[in-house]
């Protein structure tokens, strides 16, 4: 059952032969099972129970909102939740009981869907392992002992991971729930609770938050389909922010379809977002196969990296090929600033954070010491408690670089390689280009360990490489599972198009994915 | 005693001020002997030198004229709207403690700001009516500080690109009293832009703590930077005056600065003649127009009192005090403060419409129309003044008294408007020189005064037709306001008030006056001049101050001319 | 459709199997194609001085104006000079990918506030309906050097 997609599920809820409250039971069931993956900050049991038992009578009366009715979702923690405790994984916000829901929330939750609980994530979604948080790291699905996969092969090679690997036993840096002898797969970050959730079944679909691919990044490694929608399609009032300029709300499902189904329930416009479009959303409606031989697929040749496994390497030209035999023009491109975006993005980052995150006080809300000599004091006091060293160096650099004698020199020299970055994109979609193919991360998951042995900032800086340059330009930007690699984790890729032009990447998208067949977990109880 | 800025006449009263350097009062009844044992106190040291030092000497060496100040004001509108510039939370003066508050405006993280149409629409009238330049695209910026009253550790302003830049402000500078006539005086806008108010902070000193309330923060203000081209405090003053009375004409500020709604800051700097211009200090906490005009004034005098005696001025904020009458540091607010000043990512660029240019497709209706507002700006109270001169003769003083008060200019509008006949001059005085003195004398005001133009409109042709005379008129108004129901003929018939101008029954009285007061005709006849108005003064408590006091002189002054040529 | 399905499955399957190095695609660059910065390009290291750091600690509030901070922050600021080298001559700044886009304006209406049970909801210290500050404007009590590794601030 949890491995239905939700148009699946939502069939058999329609036809009687499952309630809303049995879903609900067995989603919270596997959550309880895979407790030690720690994708949740907070299972909201009851709020989903009762939300169960309500959709349960909407069934039954006939009077059912839509196709998520009833569905169990669960949302990043850095989304506000009406009198639910919103964290964003940190000490700061660790009490923080906001007292509005965010509209995407509020859209699920008028959709009929199921709250079932919080997602972990990096602090304040500044990472991409989601391993800086203060309820301990998530850990990867795949490959840590809990499912099976449809592919046999991929258990002898587990076996001869464990063989091969000297398993060291992982850092202190977080605090793990429960240190497994195995040195476990990161689910990637900040939104990796998210990827988790939706990749266990646990739920069917998750919100994520997307920066500098903090949505896609997870979904990669998670083997799920992780969508980053237009920048201003999607409402952020009530997200909180990492840099208002680039973050979109981002949508995790198992599949193509499924994300469409969150799409049309969550776009469109917000007067409490001054940040999004007010053209009319038209929902998508992907029913119609897509002729890919009319189609023309960009290859930019800047997003080959250094650092890139060959099974990413290889991937990328499978799928190239798969497209071109079906007739489509599969053409190479340059977007030459590429390189220069996960840098722009570190100045445009830190110089937002150092704004967004001076309001964290302790006066009005969040953590406050007991210090009271001055104002200053306690500010500093909270802060230093409240966030950690990833935030707190990003505060400071950021500061730097606002600085009025460096201000020209990065922040707005940032924003004009931004504009660079954004002119590739836009050269390209003006010469006939439908579609951008391109990897998702580098290489499949890290282990733990490995990722740890370098820095937050290093490491995003690789792993975001090529994710980032997609919210520079704000255009939307999906990553779909292809194929699992030697160590039998998901290897993912990247489509991105036009903004605003989701109907045409979701459908190549799909294409896709039905042609690759990609072997999901076995989830069933 | 208000201090006039001209050759010796300031002179004086400035030194004085030098020399009170310990005295933190304006009270300067006492001048003379004080100042002089003050300048004996001073030149102690070195006796030789004491002859030289006259008092005039001392104030012709300390003559103003080589000090300028330099003074730029910076001045915070609070915008009559119903609710704040980017949430939704109700705006009203004094509502209970923390209840105009939204979450955004706490900085409850996830909240957006929205901006608010009104706040526009008011910024782009008052940039229009200050001969501004608007800017077709505006932009809104952080500013970056940490203070309790500020929730979200900024303030959203628009810094680099505002909503309206290089307008000028043209004000009459008129003290009556002090200056012969008004003279015109032109202060330059840097710019004009749209910002968030601050919260506001109740010190509790004892338990060393702040007590905040939100419910100011998030209310729109319109700050208008001004070039620092005024000279001194009066200038100041005229200018926040006219200023005035332009935003409560558009009715985009009440300008109530006792409620805050207007704030006024002031930079100040002096220098020597000739020499680069000083160190500027900031002054903050004005809380009147006159206020404004002391608190400058202060302020340059103890920057010059300062470097004089051998001080440096440092740029600094200070506070003006009204019960001490001096300006004292603030808190150093700011050390070296860096306000890291950054677009703000949630507001894409703001949009007006100039000259009918064409929408783009995305503003359909919502865009504000700088043409339209245009349009609909009302009469500004510099073509007041003009319409007051051009149309009614009268003086420009007395236009600038009028457009001022904006009472007594409905008054003068609601006489002349009921009869053209009217002497407009006439009018004037009656409302400026007479209704004011006799208001002031009993402690009421304009506002709260109950009567209407009818009533003044009448004792206007009373005296214009002569039926009374001016001491009769006083008496009239003074009934009028002190709520008598009765209209001015009605009370000249009932008291018998008319004027008494029948030639003979002047000549009689003069003649009894004359017969009766022998000893001052002879005063008179011997060349003491100043005893004619006790004469006539005898006549007009004769007649009851009823006779028309101009022929009542002319056949004095002809009775006695011929009595003294006998 | 299917028979595609069927075809390219079994070759995806072949491959992870065979786990064979296998040409590229032509249109798939064989090797990284990343314009090496020129290291000549780039601007000095920056060192953070003392009266840097302090400021920027005033301005942060995040007591971290220690050794790790200020080499976070040196290791920030050198990954960012990276941009400093790009030609950006006749290029505008990109503050928002909206920025073609007009604001929108909402109705000067109250809709919001009168809440001040939610909006106080989550403050730690209140008096009556007043949020708390302690007394402001005092500068922060002087750090030690730079030079000390203050473990005091939180490492997790």
């Amino acid at each position: 059952m949890l491995s239905l997609s939700i148009r699946q599920i939502s069939r058999k809820l329609k036809d009687g032969a499952l309630l809303p409250s049995d879903v609900c039971a067995a989603c919270l069931y596997q959550a309880e099972k895979l407790k030690t993956l720690n994708m949740f900050v907070r299972l909201t049991k009851e709020v989903a129970e009762i939300q169960a038992k309500e959709a349960d009578s909407r069934y039954k009366n006939g009077n059912i909102r839509c196709l998520l009715d009833g569905i169990p979702v669960a949302v990043k923690d850095n989304y506000c939740t009406l009198n639910v405790e919103t964290t964003c994984s940190s000490q700061m916000l660790e009490n923080f009981k906001p007292q509005y829901n965010a509209t995407m929330v509020q859209k699920l939750q008028n959709a009929g869907a199921v709250l079932l609980g919080k997602c972990n994530m990096d602090e304040f979604a500044m990472g991409s392992g989601t391993v800086d948080s203060i309820h301990g790291p998530s850990k990867n699905i795949w490959q840590s002992g809990k499912c099976a996969t449809s592919i046999e092969h991929v258990h002898s090679v587990k076996v001869k991971c464990r063989e091969f690997y000297q398993l060291s036993p992982p850092s202190s840096k977080g605090s793990c729930s429960t240190v497994e002898e195995d040195d476990w797969f990161i689910a990637g970050g900040s939104s990796g609770g998210s990827a988790v959730a939706v990749a266990s079944g646990t739920v069917f679909a998750a919100l994520g938050s997307d920066t500098g691919g903090s949505t896609r990044n997870p979904a990669a490694y998670c083997g799920v389909v992780g969508l980053k929608p237009s920048y201003g399609l999607l409402s952020r009032h009530g997200l909180i922010p990492l840099v208002n300029s680039m973050d979109v709300p981002g949508i995790l499902t198992r599949t193509v379809d499924d994300a469409v189904t969150l799409l049309n329930v969550l776009a469109g416009y917000d007067p409490l977002d001054s940040t999004t479009i007010r053209d009319d959303f038209i929902p998508l409606d992907l029913s119609q196969d897509i002729d890919i031989s009319k189609m023309r697929i960009g290859i930019p040749q800047e997003y080959h990296c250094p650092g890139i496994s060959d099974e990413v390497l290889e991937t990328w030209s499978e799928v190239a090929d798969i497209l071109e035999k079906a007739g489509a023009e599969v053409v190479s491109v340059s977007m030459p600033h590429t390189p220069s975006s996960i840098a722009c993005y570190s100045v445009l980052n830190q110089c937002e954070v150092a704004s967004n995150m001076a309001r964290y006080d302790g006066i009005e809300f969040g953590l406050r010491t007991a210090e009271n000599r001055s104002t200053e004091e306690l500010y500093a006091s909270t802060r230093s408690q409240g966030f950690n060293e990833i935030v707190r160096g990003r505060i400071l650099a950021g500061n730097y670089f606002l600085l009025q004698r460096n201000y020209s020199q990065y922040f707005v020299q940032a924003l004009k390689v931004r504009r660079l970055i954004a002119q590739d994109f836009a050269r390209v979609w003006s010469s006939g280009i439908d579609v951008l193919l391109t990897p998702t991360t580098l290489t499949d998951a890290p282990r733990y360990s490995q990722f740890i042995s370098r820095d937050n900032r290093e490491q995003c800086a690789s792993q975001d490489y090529c994710t980032q340059p997609a919210n520079m330009a704000g255009c939307p930007a999906v990553t779909i599972p292809i194929k699992l690699s030697k160590q039998g984790l998901p290897l993912s890729l990247q489509l991105m198009s036009q903004n605003y032009r989701e109907n045409l990447l979701l459908a190549i998208a799909r294409w896709i994915e039905s042609v690759v067949d990609f072997p999901h977990l076995e989830l069933d109880i | 005693m208000t201090v006039i800025y001209n050759g010796r006449k300031y002179a004086f009263a400035f030194a004085i001020t030098t020399l009170f350097t310990r005295r933190c009062s304006f009270c300067t009844t006492n001048v003379s002997t004080d100042s002089g044992n003050f300048i004996l106190r001073k030149v102690k040291p070195s006796s030789s030198q004491i002859a030289r030092y006259t008092n005039e000497a001392i104030f012709k060496n300390k003559t103003r004229s080589h000090w300028k100040a330099v003074v730029g004001l910076e001045v915070h509108a609070q915008i009559t709207s119903t609710s704040k510039l980017f949430s939704g939370a109700g705006t009203e003066f004094g509502a209970p403690v923390n209840t105009n508050v939204s979450l955004f405006d706490a900085a409850i993280p996830g909240t957006l700001p929205v901006l608010n149409r009104r706040c526009v629409e008011a910024g782009v009238l008052t940039a229009l009516a200050l001969s501004c330049r608007v800017n077709p695209v505006s932009v809104f910026d952080r500013k970056h500080y940490f203070y309790a009253d500020l929730p979200a550790g900024y303030q959203i302003t628009q810094h680099r690109l505002p909503l309206a830049q290089e307008g000028e402000l043209e004000f009459h500078v008129f003290i009556p009293d002090v200056h012969h006539k008004p003279y015109i005086k032109k202060s330059c806008i840097k710019q004009l832009q749209l910002e968030q108010d601050s919260g506001k902070l109740l010190h509790d000193e004892e338990a060393c703590r702040s007590l905040v309330d939100l419910s100011r923060a998030g209310i729109p203000l319109m700050e208008l930077v001004f070039e620092p081209d005024l000279e001194d405090g009066e200038e100041a003053a005229a200018l926040v005056k006219e200023l005035i009375l332009i935003l409560q004409c558009l009715g985009t500020c009440s300008c109530k600065m006792e409620e805050g709604a207007l704030r006024v800051d002031a930079n100040v700097s002096v220098h020597r003649e000739g020499e680069p211009l000083g160190v500027r200090s900031e002054v903050k906490n004005i809380g009147s127009i006159r206020a404004v005009a002391h608190a400058v004034k202060y302020e340059i005098d103890r920057q010059v009192r300062t470097l004089e005696s051998g001080g440096v001025v440092v740029n600094e904020t200070r506070a003006w005090d009204t019960d001490s009458r001096q300006t004292v540091p603030m808190r150093d607010k700011e050390e070296k403060q860096d306000y890291r000043y950054m677009p703000e990512p949630n507001l894409p660029p703001l949009r007006v419409l100039l000259n009918g240019q064409h929408a783009i497709p995305d503003i359909k209706k919502d865009c504000v129309n700088v043409d339209c507002l245009r349009r609909k700006l009302p009469e500004l109270p510099r073509e007041t003044r003009e319409k007051l001169i051009n149309q009614y003769g009268i003086s420009a003083e007395s236009a600038v008294i009028l457009v001022n008060e904006n009472n007594l200019l409905k008054h003068f509008y609601g006489i002349m408007g009921e009869k053209k006949s009217r002497d407009p001059k006439l009018s004037t005085n009656i409302l400026i020189m007479e209704l004011l003195t006799i208001l002031n004398k009993n402690k009421l005001s304009l506002e709260t005064s109950p009567f209407s133009s009818y009533s003044l409109g009448e004792v206007v042709d009373l005296l214009q037709s002569k039926k009374v005379n001016l001491v009769t008129a006083r008496k009239l108004l003074q009934e009028i306001v002190s709520g008598n129901p009765q209209s001015p003929s009605e009370m000249v018939e009932k008291y018998g008030w008319a004027q008494i101008t029948d030639s003979s029954e002047i000549e009689d009285v003069c003649t009894a006056v004359i017969e009766q007061n022998p000893r001052l005709v002879e005063q008179f006849c011997a060349g003491k001049t100043k005893v004619f108005n006790s004469l006539v003064g005898k006549v007009a408590k004769i007649t009851e101050n009823r006779a028309n006091m101009a022929l009542v002189v002319k056949v004095l002054r002809d009775k006695l001319s011929k009595i003294q040529n006998s | 459709m299917n028979r595609l399905l069927k075809h390219n499955t079994t070759l995806i399957k072949f491959w992870c199997l065979q786990g064979n190095a296998r040409l590229l695609n032509s249109k798939i660059p064989p090797i990284p194609v990343v314009k090496l910065t020129d290291e000549n390009n780039l601007p000095p290291q920056t060192k953070i001085n003392q009266e840097t750091i302090e400021l920027l600690e005033r301005l942060s509030l995040v007591d971290f104006a220690n050794k790790r901070g200020i080499e976070r922050l040196e290791d920030a600021i050198k990954f960012a000079d990276l941009i400093r080298g790009i030609d950006t001559s006749g290029v505008e700044p990109m503050i928002s990918v909206l920025e073609d886009r007009t604001l929108y304006l909402r109705d000067d209406i109250v809709t919001e506030g009168n809440c001040r049970k939610e909006v106080m909801s989550n403050a730690a210290v209140t008096e009556e309906e007043y949020f708390v500050a302690p007394q402001g404007n005092i500068p922060l009590i002087p750090r030690d050097s730079l030079l000390n590794d203050n473990k005091s601030s939180k490492q997790k």
